[in-house]
């Protein structure tokens, strides 16, 4: 059984400051990154006890390169760097069995969730896809599900994982900490998350066959409230996009892929109107 | 008859420098080329209002958009000023206007002896074609005007922007202000000539406004992008409809040029984000 492992930062245990979180911070993120790489270690360790072979790794936070090699088994593959076309979902397809997601976070607007946001924070005030609410998780367990992949296992705060366990009921959730507000978190340690993450992780694996694909039904239609006016004036411009709001923009396709990229398209063209006109 | 007027600022007389142009970081030689830059627009609308034309709508179409001098306008037209408009240079167009002149344009992105070539952003689109013709900006916002079915009248610039132009769209009128020597020099004729041949050449044009057919491009248009790189290929191919049709170039299919337009501007924005750091 291979195994694909979608790693984000926010949701790691302790993490609760952006600056932990942020690359170009040379006193806090080097000591997070750390915790990051081992929870991953962990769950890694985990699923090959319950018999999963070939693992990859996508490194799905910031730039997309805080992963310690040194941290890693020798024998997985890792995604490294920033701006893939699918962005927190690139490299998966019908090959795995099934999709872990650590380190993840609440969506944009959610209370008690740590560093809670989706993908841009900056353009995005929320996205609605066939008109349920959609946190990163969720967007990127529908892209694993277009490839016939079900999530078995989500780590991150206790907002995140009651989240995905609403609309993925059989996954594996494994709460390191509750949020108490968005930038404190009442935590576990490094090490304990570490221990829970692998025995939940091997528990997942053994209990895969009773997960399901999570998919989005056809037409998709996807809905972005943008944070800023501006960012909807340039995202409008895309073919296929609809301005239907001051603020809200509506993208709709049968095939969820189409979707995902635009929604890439959408927060990366959004992005660009923060600069001065 | 209602004018619709784009105007850009490189085609000015005397203008051979971004300096010269730069309206974002104060350039002292800024200011004096606004001033010959809304003189060139004023001598048009004189120019057609002499052959008859009534009301004239301006869309300042260079740079950050707010460069005209608006004191040095006549009091009863309308302006388009400011930046990011979904229809950039062809913002406002519509079936209304009889003609549309473009003042102060340039030669199309890697055209020889045009000061100061280039199509939007040179420093994303290395070349655009529409349906395999080369475009400039000059093709690119004619076919809006022609989507309307309103003909481009009258052109201004340096030789080669008015010639290419003509090459497109023959029953074009041309006042040719300045020759280009390279990219950054050029043989010009004084500020106060070219305002004199373009209120001539304006009226001209205005008089035989019959003769002039709208630029249209002919569905299902197909517009290919050569990017100047490959990351910003990379973004653009992103855009829904967009296909990567190599390492630096992408292509996209439309039957309604609007779209296709939009979709053109959506993509050389799209393909400075490229330029960040990683």
């Amino acid at each position: 059984m291979k195994l694909y492992i979608s790693c984000d930062m926010e949701g790691t245990a302790a993490v609760c400051s952006w600056m932990q979180c942020d690359p170009s911070n040379t006193r806090e993120y080097p000591v997070y990154r750390r915790y990051m790489s081992q929870e991953v270690r962990a769950a890694i360790d985990g699923a090959r006890s319950a018999g999963v072979t070939g693992v990859l790794v996508n490194d799905s936070h910031w730039d997309m390169r805080n992963l310690l090699w040194d941290e890693l088994p020798a024998d997985v593959r890792v995604i490294s760097g920033s701006r893939k076309p699918f962005s927190m979902t690139q490299g998966l397809d019908r090959d795995y069995a099934g999709a872990f997601f650590t380190g993840y976070h609440a969506k944009v607007g959610d209370a008690d969730g740590v560093l809670a946001h989706t993908y841009t924070a900056d353009v995005l005030y929320n996205v609605r896809i066939n008109g349920t609410a959609c946190s990163e998780a969720l967007l990127n367990a529908a892209m694993a599900g277009y490839y016939g992949i079900p999530l078995l296992l989500v780590s991150g705060d206790r907002v995140v994982v009651e989240h995905v366990k609403e609309f993925i009921p059989q996954v594996t959730g494994v709460v390191v900490k509750d949020g108490i507000g968005h930038y404190s978190a009442a935590s576990m340690t490094p090490r304990a998350a570490q221990d829970l993450l692998r025995d939940a992780a091997a528990r997942a694996i053994r209990e895969a066959a009773a997960s399901k694909p999570f998919t989005f039904d056809s037409p998709v239609v996807m809905e972005l409230d943008t944070a800023r006016v501006e960012q909807a004036d340039f995202i409008e411009l895309m073919p296929g996009f609809e301005r239907t709001g001051g603020r809200t923009v509506r993208f709709a396709d049968d095939d969820y892929l189409t979707v995902f990229r635009a929604f890439v398209a959408a927060f990366r063209l959004g992005g660009a109107a923060t600069a001065p006109a | 008859m209602n004018i619709y007027i784009s105007c850009d600022m490189e085609g000015t007389a005397g203008v051979c420098s971004w300096q010269q142009v730069d309206a974002r970081t104060p350039s002292p030689e800024y200011p004096m080329y606004q001033r010959y830059m809304t003189a060139e627009v004023l001598a048009a609308i004189d120019g057609a209002r002499n052959a008859g034309a009534e009301h004239v709508f301006i869309n300042d179409s260079h740079g950050p958009m707010r460069n005209l001098l608006l004191d040095d306008l006549p009091a009863d037209v309308r302006i388009l000023f400011g930046n990011r408009k979904p229809l950039s240079m062809t913002q406002g167009l519509d079936a209304n206007f009889g003609g549309v002149f473009f003042t102060g344009y340039h030669g199309g992105i890697g055209d020889a002896d045009a000061t100061l070539s280039h199509t939007y952003t040179p420093s994303v689109v290395y070349a655009v074609r529409i349906n395999g013709m080369r475009c400039s900006e000059a093709t690119l916002n004619a076919g809006i005007a022609g989507y309307y079915g309103v003909p481009v009248l009258l052109i201004t610039g340096d030789r080669v922007t008015v010639e290419s132009a003509k090459e497109q769209m023959p029953w074009i009128t041309g006042a040719v202000v300045k020759e280009s020597i390279g990219h950054y020099s050029v043989d010009s004729i004084s500020p106060r000539a070219a305002q004199e041949l373009i209120r001539e050449k304006a009226a001209e044009a205005v008089r035989n406004a019959s003769h002039a057919r709208p630029f249209v491009f002919e569905p299902p248009i197909t517009m290919e992008i050569d990017l100047a790189r490959v990351e910003q290929a990379d973004l653009i191919e992103l855009i829904p409809g967009f296909k990567r049709t190599g390492a630096r170039q992408v292509r996209l299919r439309h039957d309604e040029y609007p779209v296709v337009f939009k979709a053109f501007v959506a993509a050389f924005r799209m393909g400075a984000l490229a330029d960040l750091p990683s």
